[in-house]
């Protein structure tokens, strides 16, 4: 494997994540996005119309040893367990969506943005909601 | 240095538009599609990629986004237009990719408690580490898992990556590669071995046997 940007066999089983963040207001859709893809291309958008800005679009492909790592981290966390059926809805504040394809396993989860743990505690599913706000600070 | 390599950075290549085209948004891996069919994946809500699939979800979903769009949801169709993503240029041949400053190296299974000093005693042995990033898992305050290093040469970063992979760290065995590649690892070409950016051509170093 030592120098192999070269996928293993196994490495290349369905993977998917895009995660969003943003909100309308003032500046227009601000947000930020990425995703990953099993064959390893990594996609990422950033938008302000904030002093007349533009869309900031880039694009790069990972290594094997990135995507299995990016997959360890989801599978540690246990997010695929857990579901956003009590997490507050989007709100003019904002809104944000985690979309994962593992396996035979898709989620898109969307809640609203999260301010700080004291959102998570008030919120219905503080357990659950705990998963999702530390695991989208390391994605 | 860094205004010669702004240089590289060039708009997204039409070649590769297959990968990303609209209609696509389901095809993680158009160029592999044909060699090794499989169930298509279900419908993505990706603005990025596109989104719109007809495709039956053979998979288990769960969550919002598979209801229908909220009346205050972003326009996905606008969000993002599929093309015009900014990249680095690549060589010709898959393999390693240089990153604008340097060559980045992913390290991972690294020690919870590992600091980044014992990471710069270890891996500056290759090189003069032009950056160093060791995320810490923001629940538990301890090292994430894995590191990021930049070297300024390609040498470096493949010594570092030939003599440290699999190499125990703390107690622990290291996986140590490349961070980033040229090209699609579903395509064909890149289950070869990884081949060299043309410009800097040189015999490979012995890979380090302890």
């Amino acid at each position: 494997m030592a120098g192999g940007a070269v996928g293993d066999v196994e490495d290349m089983e369905e993977f998917y994540v895009r995660y969003y963040v943003g909100h309308k207001g003032k500046f227009g859709h601000e947000f930020l996005e990425f995703e990953f893809r099993s064959n390893g291309m990594l996609r990422y958008a950033n938008n302000s119309n904030y002093k007349n800005d533009t869309m900031i679009r880039k694009q790069v492909y990972v290594t094997s040893a990135v995507l299995k790592e990016c997959r360890r981290i989801i599978l540690e966390s246990e997010i695929l367990k857990e579901d956003d059926n009590q997490w507050p809805e989007p709100d003019r504040v904002g809104r944000q969506e985690l979309e994962i394809v593992m396996g035979n396993e898709h989620i898109s989860f969307t809640t609203s943005k999260i301010g700080s743990l004291v959102d998570v505690q008030s919120s219905n599913d503080p357990e659950g909601l705990r998963i999702f706000y530390y695991l989208v600070q390391v994605c | 240095m860094a205004t010669g390599a702004e240089v590289e950075a060039v708009d997204f290549e039409p070649e590769d538009d297959d990968l990303m085209d609209e209609d696509g948004g389901v095809d993680v891996a158009p160029v592999d599609a044909s060699a090794s069919p499989r169930a298509p994946l279900p419908k993505l809500k990706s603005a990025i990629t596109g989104g719109a699939s007809s495709s039956a979800a053979a998979r288990k979903t769960k969550g919002r986004g598979f209801r229908e769009d909220h009346p205050d949801a972003p326009d996905r169709s606008t969000r993002l237009a599929a093309s015009n993503f900014d990249s680095l240029k690549s060589p010709d041949g898959p393999g390693p990719q240089r990153s604008i400053e340097g060559w980045i190296i992913l390290v991972s299974g690294v020690h919870e408690e590992a600091q980044e000093d014992d990471l710069q005693n270890t891996f500056g042995e290759f090189g003069e580490i032009k950056n160093l990033h060791l995320n810490l898992d923001r629940r538990t305050g301890f090292v994430k898992g894995y590191a990021l290093i930049e070297y300024e040469n390609f040498e470096e970063a493949q010594n570092a990556i030939s003599s440290m992979n699999g190499a125990e760290f703390l107690t622990q065995t290291l996986t140590v590669d490349w961070a980033f590649s040229s090209g699609s690892s579903a395509n064909g070409a890149m289950k070869r071995k990884n081949t060299r950016p043309p410009r800097e051509r040189r015999s490979r170093s012995p890979r380090r046997r302890y």
